[in-house]
């Protein structure tokens, strides 16, 4: 039984990163969104087990999707994806109901780490 | 992070708690009233829950997660719980273990939804407004909680609001250093501290902020008993057993050869030689200790699921039955450990089965409506006792006897059974203990495969009984299997080795305390008749005539003894005990095979085979 | 001659009997060792030996297929494994390790004075015949165990 996971970013090199990263560890990436919008719309579409979520998106950005998601799911596993010198807006996005974070650059131990904790 | 590798760590907690539930829950039902079983189930029922989450196990968690709401809810409910609550909660840890075994080895079975909405029902029932999954913070329950970021985390700022909003879902989270603001600034040196008040253990508390990442290091500063308990967990290890048993077989092949270096010093006659031996043999002693220490675990561990297991017996049968258990604290070998509980739950089940009668019976015959079996652990010498003891009807030893007859194991003539003979009669392959009772066939389990089981072992079974007062079985196995310590006994040319653990003493033949019993030879030793066995006629073909002063080993198993004359002893060694194919015909007498001292090989007496 | 077929046997002398055991089978060759003796089994099993710290059950090969045992042997073990498990087998001298011709091999013949049941082919070593031994048929009636040891 392997977990489902939405992928969130705008930048299409960052979603088949982050894809990549998580089908390799046996995951199953179940959709993609490239804006906050589209990001809300497939959760509640898709349910994923997880959904990892880029902070600055066009079209609402990550942290007010987070605000949306977890407004009917406080449950929702969000995994924040953030670059350095982020820290106040991935502060934000924790108060705001994510679960946890990594830093740009990816390295895939810490992905895959973050993304068990949050699963956990 | 992969937390397979943590699977069979999961697995054997987890079984202590819910072992742990089971005995709490027999606790809490003989004394509804009582505060503590509930608390402690309620930890144990959460410690599973944290863990099955961590590992993944959703069906492990949720229903953990719904037993410990009803368990809250009694914990603050008013009433005491009822009799079918206790079948719920009993269900619900039966549940819990069945799906705990699943999921540790790879296959969780289904939910089983309608025990999971009955405890859910149970649950809203017994407190109205009781929210689940909340977990009901108190005032006494507050705590410091000081936490540590490692250094070359990032965002550490990100990192502590994360260990907050962790600490936050168990309970309430005061007087934070430095304050959130600094915090998120990233400015402080990884390090902050604040207040929790929660009804979670420190360990729940630890295991559920480390999941925020990147934590160091978590300290409670004040000290508590679970505290203390995390301080003494942090100096144990838990083993692989198969480890330990790879360990114990080389230190086995260690013994040997310091057996042979002994031999080889001494004839040497070298004092550098023999000083370095005399060293290395202390020190494999020692070590041979340690191993032995290491590997022993108190009986406590298999007679824990016994309890639950009765009462579940009598509540079918219909029976009362009070279970004691006394010396759970006695130490056995590991490996003897885990072949004894089959031997014993037979045991059990035969005398809540037979042995006790029902309520009705037992107020006419003039005793207490609820029966009594008592399971017990005792050291003796070097081998441990373990009796199983009701004060039921006993065994109609007229029914056993006539049986006797018409199997021709006894004659005639025999006017008394034994116990000796009850014994043989009871053990023969297909007897049943039904029978032993009531005459005709039945049900029961053989006392033959406990018999079988417990020979294994290089142990002795006994029987006691009398009829309208119970029966009394007693398994005494040695302490230790691999190595043993014997007495080197000589017949002939011939060495034979005997265990220790069923010496009382050793005696000087003397023809003129040569009497009869039972037209068989015996031994007056300080006034007791003990019946003799000659090892020279026993092993048959040692050469020579026997020496005029003749060595005898007193054997003892329970109050039974035996005088075993010998041509000379030798002195005592410890030797392992090696496997080797038994021939066809092997004597019974011969208990195993062993390599001496000086790498001859040599026998292994049995001493119960002998009495 | 390219690839006529082989039989791989080692050969050995028990009494006045030329035997031979098939070299698969055949673990190791030690020279005698003191054998403790098993009161009450048959007189067919030597004893207990100690093989490099393992216990052995060693079986006289001269008792299984009544032979005398010849003063000048030196006397020797062979080490089999016979039905999933290791016996010794003791004999009065290993002569050779043999690779014959599977067509000198003739299947079963009387020999006088051996139990044809025990003789799975007869050959020729030299000019000298001897027997192929059914070890496990030799073995069948002594090992085995009726009691299980502990």
């Amino acid at each position: 039984m392997s977990h489902t996971v939405l992928v969130c970013d705008d930048a299409i090199f960052m979603r088949t990163m982050i894809s990549d990263i998580l089908a390799q560890a046996g995951f199953q990436v179940v959709g993609e969104a490239e804006s906050g919008v589209q990001a809300v719309e497939k959760y509640h579409q898709l349910k994923p087990d997880l959904v990892t979520m880029d902070i600055v998106m066009p079209d609402m950005g990550g942290i007010e999707a987070v605000r949306e998601i977890c407004k009917t799911d406080p449950e929702a596993k969000i995994l924040m994806c953030s670059a350095m010198g982020q820290q106040a807006l991935v502060v934000e996005a924790i108060q705001a109901g994510a679960k946890d974070f990594v830093v740009k650059p990816f390295q895939p131990s810490r992905v895959l780490e973050a993304v068990q904790r949050v699963l956990g | 992070m992969d937390v397979s590798k943590y699977a069979a760590l999961f697995l054997a907690e987890s079984r202590e708690h819910v072992s742990a539930c089971n005995q709490l829950l027999l606790e809490w039902e003989r004394d509804p009233g009582a505060v503590e079983p509930v608390g402690g189930l309620f930890r144990s029922i959460h410690t599973i829950k944290g863990m099955a989450a961590t590992m993944g196990f959703t069906g492990v968690a949720d229903l953990s997660h719904r037993t410990e709401n009803l368990l809250d809810a009694l914990r603050h409910g008013r009433a005491a719980p009822r009799p079918e609550t206790f079948q719920l909660l009993f269900r619900a840890v039966d549940a819990l273990g069945r799906a705990i075994e699943g999921a540790g080895t790879g296959s969780e079975p289904p939910a089983d939804e309608v025990l999971g909405s009955e405890i859910d029902t149970a649950a809203g029932a017994t407190v109205g407004d009781q929210r689940p999954g909340a977990i009901a913070p108190s005032a006494n329950q507050t705590r410091p909680v000081q936490v540590t970021i490692r250094s070359g985390a990032l965002m550490r700022g990100a990192r502590a609001s994360l260990v907050l909003r962790r600490a936050e879902a168990m309970g309430r989270v005061t007087a934070l250093r430095p304050p959130a603001a600094q915090l998120e600034r990233e400015d402080f040196d990884g390090r902050f501290s604040f207040r929790l008040e929660s009804e979670a253990s420190d360990d729940e508390v630890a295991a559920a902020l480390c999941t925020a990442g990147d934590v160091e290091a978590i300290r409670f500063e004040q000290t508590s008993p679970a505290e203390a308990a995390i301080g003494i967990r942090g100096r144990q290890i838990r083993v692989d057993l198969g480890r330990l048993d790879a360990l114990m077989k080389q230190v086995g092949e260690l013994v040997v050869a310091k057996n042979r270096l002994i031999v080889l010093a001494a004839a040497a006659q070298d004092p550098l030689f023999e000083e370095l031996s005399d060293r290395i043999a202390r020190l494999v002693s020692g070590m041979q200790g340690e191993v032995i220490a290491a590997r022993m675990a108190p009986v406590g561990e298999v007679f824990d699921r016994f309890p639950r297991l009765l009462r579940d017996v009598a509540r079918d049968l219909g029976k009362r039955i009070r279970f004691d258990m006394e010396g759970e604290e006695i130490e056995l070998d590991r490996s003897i450990l885990d072949e004894i509980g089959e031997p014993l739950l037979h045991l059990i089940r035969n005398a809540a089965d037979h042995g006790i009668e029902t309520p009705e019976r037992r107020t006419a015959s003039g005793k207490p409506a609820e029966g009594r079996i008592l399971l017990s652990a005792s050291r003796e010498r070097n081998s441990v006792a373990l009796r199983v003891s009701d004060d039921g009807r006993g065994i109609d030893r007229a029914a056993i006897l006539a049986k006797a007859r018409r199997e021709e194991m006894a004659d005639a003539s025999v006017e008394t059974l034994t116990d000796d003979l009850l014994l043989r009669v009871l053990a023969r392959p297909g007897f049943s203990t039904a029978e032993a009772v009531s005459g005709v066939s039945g049900r029961g389990v053989g006392v033959d495969a406990v018999m079988t089981r417990v020979r294994a072992l290089g142990g002795t079974l006994d029987v006691k009984s009398e009829v309208g007062r119970g029966t009394t079985f007693t398994i005494r196995v040695p302490l230790t299997l691999a190595i043993v310590r014997a007495l080197l006994a000589v017949a002939g040319n011939e060495r034979y080795a005997v265990p220790l653990a069923y010496v009382a003493e050793t005696v000087e033949f003397d023809p003129g305390a040569v009497t009869s019993v039972r037209s068989r030879e015996a031994l007056l030793v300080r006034d007791r008749v003990i019946p003799t066995v000659h090892l020279r006629h026993l092993v048959a073909g040692a050469a020579g005539p026997a020496p005029p002063r003749r060595p005898t080993i007193i054997l003892e198993v329970g109050d039974r003894r035996t005088a075993l004359v010998v041509d000379a002893l030798m002195g005592q060694q410890d030797i392992v005990v090696e496997p080797f194919d038994a021939p066809r015909g092997m004597p019974p007498f011969v208990g195993g095979a062993t390599i001496l001292a000086d790498g001859a090989p040599a026998l292994i007496l049995d001493a119960a085979a002998l009495l | 001659m390219p690839d006529s077929p082989t039989l791989h046997s080692v050969i050995f002398r028990i009494g006045a009997l030329i035997c031979a055991a098939p070299a698969g089978i055949v673990r190791e060759i030690l020279p005698r060792l003191p054998a403790t003796r098993i009161p009450g089994v048959s007189e067919a099993i030597e004893g207990l030996v100690n093989v490099r710290g393992s216990l052995l059950t060693v079986l006289d090969g001269h008792v299984l297929l009544h032979q005398e045992r010849r003063a000048d042997d030196e006397g020797a073990i062979v080490l089999l494994d016979v039905g999933g498990r290791r016996y010794g087998l003791a004999v009065g001298q290993v002569l050779d390790f043999l690779e014959v011709p599977a067509h000198s091999v003739a299947q079963r013949a009387d020999l006088p004075g051996v139990d044809p049941r025990l003789v799975r082919a007869v050959g020729l070593r030299g000019d000298q015949p001897f027997i192929l031994l059914d070890v496990e048929a030799l073995f069948a009636p002594i090992i085995g165990a009726d009691g299980q040891l502990p």
